[in-house]
Order: C-alpha cells, then sequence, then structure tokens
C-alpha cells in the first residue's frame, strides 16, 4: 500500500483566490475549468539528438521517452503543479511519477504505466521500463495484465458499480493505492505520445479527464510536419512537432500553465538539455556494462 | 533450427512494406531509426512477428538501436539467437 499524495492539503489560504473561485463554483454555473494551450517544439533538434543517443546508445529511445523525462525535469522545477484535487481540496503529490498511454498489443487497447521517480531516471533507463513493460504486456505476463483479465471478467452490472463507486471515494478521499490497476493513479501528468509516423498534422487536441479525476494535466506530442518560417537568411523548411497541455483552472492559472508549457518546450528543443544536472551514466548502463562483461 | 537468411530478410521487408506507403520503400539496407519509419507500434509488432513465426525471445536489454537499426540487423540478430543453445541469450 503507498501514499501518492501528501497528508494534508495546501492550505485554503494559500491557494490563489482566482483558483479557489472555480474550486468552489456550484455545479449549477456549469463552469469549465479546463485550460488547454497548444505549442509546439523544433523537431529537427530533437530528432538530431534521438539519432545520436540511438547511434551509440544501448536501449532504442523515441520521442515518448524524451517527452517523459523532459516533463518530469518540468515538474521538478515547477512543483506547484504536482498537484491533484480531493474533493475541493489540493494535494500535493510525494514525488515526481508520471503516467503514459501505451497500445497494449496483446488486449488491442490502449493501457497505462508508471514511470516512478521520472526526474531521477535518465532517458535511457525510462526507455527500458518502457520496453519491458510493453514487452510484458505483448506476452500477457504481467501481474497488471492478470489483474485486467480478471477486472475484464467482471458483469457489466457490477463493473458500473465499482467504477462508481470507487470514483466517489477516490474524487472525495485522500485514498492510498493498493495494487497494481490502481498504481497508475500516483501521477498527476498523463502524458499520449501521437507522434507516429503517418499520423495527420495535429492543428488542436483536447483529451479527456478520468472519470476519477486522478489526471489533473494531460499533456500530448503530436506527429512531426514541416512548415516554413523565416530567417535572418531567408526563408527555410523546418520540423515541428506539435504540443497540447490540458490543465485545471481550479489548480493553476494560464500563467503557470504558460511557464510549465514552456519549460517542457525547452527542453524537447534543446535536449542536450534532458540530463538535467543528474548523470546519464544510469543503472541501465551499469547493467548492461555488467552483462558485457559477463561474457 | 537455423532459418534461412534471405527467405528470413524477405519476410520481414514484407512485414514492413506492408505498414503503409511511407514504408513501401524499405529494403532490408534502409536505416529503419534515421529514416523515422520505426516507431513503438512497429517495433512491438516486428518483435511479436519474429517471436511467433521463429520463437525468438526479445529482452528489454535487447530493444537496441544495434539490433533494430535495419532490416538485416535484425536478421544477424535472430539467426544469432537461433544459432545459441537453448537456454542461452545474448
Amino acid at each position: 500500500m503507498k501514499w501518492p499524495l501528501v497528508e494534508r492539503p495546501i492550505p485554503n489560504a494559500q491557494v490563489p483566490l482566482y483558483n479557489r473561485f472555480y474550486l468552489h463554483a456550484s455545479p449549477a454555473s456549469q463552469v469549465d475549468p479546463v485550460l488547454v494551450w497548444g505549442t509546439e517544439i523544433d523537431a529537427d533538434a530533437l530528432q538530431a539528438y534521438l539519432h545520436e543517443r540511438n547511434r551509440g546508445g544501448r536501449i532504442l529511445i523515441t520521442p515518448a521517452h524524451a517527452l517523459i523525462r523532459a516533463t518530469a525535469l518540468a515538474l521538478e522545477q515547477f512543483p506547484e503543479m504536482n498537484v491533484r484535487l480531493v474533493g475541493r481540496r489540493i494535494y500535493p503529490f510525494r514525488d515526481v511519477n508520471i503516467r503514459m498511454a501505451f497500445f497494449h498489443r496483446r488486449n488491442s487497447e490502449m493501457d497505462l504505466i508508471l514511470i516512478e521517480h521520472a526526474n531521477l531516471k535518465s532517458v535511457e533507463r525510462i526507455g527500458l521500463e518502457i520496453w519491458q513493460r510493453m514487452l510484458q504486456a505483448g506476452r500477457g505476463e504481467g501481474g497488471r495484465d492478470r489483474d485486467l483479465a480478471r477486472f475484464r471478467r467482471i458483469p457489466a452490472f457490477w463493473f458500473r458499480q465499482i467504477i462508481r463507486l470507487y470514483g466517489f471515494l477516490d474524487r472525495h478521499l485522500r485514498l492510498p493505492t493498493l495494487g497494481r490497476l490502481d498504481g497508475t493513479r500516483s501521477g498527476c501528468m498523463m502524458l499520449n505520445d501521437l507522434s507516429s509516423p503517418g499520423a495527420p498534422p495535429m492543428r488542436i487536441y483536447k483529451p479527456t479527464r478520468f472519470p476519477d479525476r486522478s489526471d489533473s494535466f494531460n499533456l500530448t506530442l503530436g506527429p512531426m510536419e514541416s512548415k516554413v518560417v523565416a530567417r535572418s537568411d531567408g526563408f527555410v523548411a523546418i520540423n515541428v512537432m506539435p504540443l497540447f497541455l490540458r490543465a485545471d483552472h481550479r489548480l493553476v492559472d494560464a500563467q503557470q500553465v504558460g511557464r510549465f508549457l514552456g519549460a517542457v518546450r525547452e527542453l524537447l528543443s534543446h535536449p542536450e538539455k534532458l540530463a538535467g544536472g543528474y548523470s546519464e551514466q544510469s543503472d541501465i548502463d551499469r547493467i548492461v556494462d555488467e552483462k558485457h562483461k559477463k561474457q | 533450427m537455423a532459418a534461412d537468411r534471405k527467405k528470413l530478410e524477405a519476410d520481414l521487408t514484407e512485414f514492413v512494406r506492408s505498414r503503409g506507403a511511407r514504408h513501401a520503400a524499405a529494403t532490408p539496407s534502409t536505416d529503419l531509426l534515421e529514416s523515422g519509419l520505426l516507431d513503438s507500434l512497429l517495433l512491438m509488432d516486428l518483435i511479436f512477428h519474429i517471436e511467433e513465426r521463429y520463437g525468438v525471445r526479445f529482452d528489454s536489454d535487447q530493444v537496441n538501436p544495434s539490433n533494430f537499426r535495419t532490416i538485416e540487423d535484425i536478421v544477424s540478430f535472430v539467426q544469432n539467437q537461433l544459432s545459441m543453445p537453448q537456454g542461452q541469450s545474448d
């Protein structure tokens, strides 16, 4: 059993008045607290970084792994974003955990993976964890896969009752996480990597939020596309990738969203900064080194 | 059982080409990483295609650039795994 949220909520007096205005609005006012901010990143810089890392690296890394690392570093920089709502109280998370959607090949559906302490892990280590989970999911071998299979067998009536009861409790009480199914609630930020080659250009993207309100923010990376921009030496074609952040106005305001998104954008457009002060010679490097020495 | 290299190469090339118009020109020596053709969905489909058809199981630390740069590299890895005694892995 883990407690992803700290014991005490942020005192009401410390919550900005404007956020409280949304926080305490009557449902009858039908206020919409969803903020969406879209921007784009320099995909040429990110691609060059990935190509460089994949030339000599020991784990294949993709834009999704860089996105997780960049988001975790930005959350570390802006801890006021690493929070969630329980009832009308705002609780900070203990750790910087990132959850990401991935395609569960065996079940042909989306599933979630939680990268714990993503701010302390190198891009390679994040990549290794994701490949490990994706292989496990493809084989249906993981504990979470067994739990998901059991969950799927629950009759529709009881499924609805369980979801409604759990959602109610989770919306109103600071719950612990008990197992592999609810463990993915332990992060405020949900990431979507929709940058697969061949996907159509993304102009706008507004993701839904989970019924249990556990994801406070959603960050989505779209597919790469070319764009002509004016530079001092004339017009040049560059590659860009869209980045959309869905946020909750009860937790943050647009200025905070802009600063956070700016930090993620800066890290992805200058990916050499993804090391973030930590050594990129991570655990995975040591594991792989040891394995090579044994041979 | 050692798979025939040419047959394996043709099978995997066909598998990659069937992904769509962008992949149609892929050859066994195309750099799948630099060309941006290999995303996580194709990677997983390739891994499980190989696992189901040839019985070669990938560990997570084998999902590395040197094994997946080109179809030729993937074939070399698969053949290397097939030639090892059972129970051993690279």
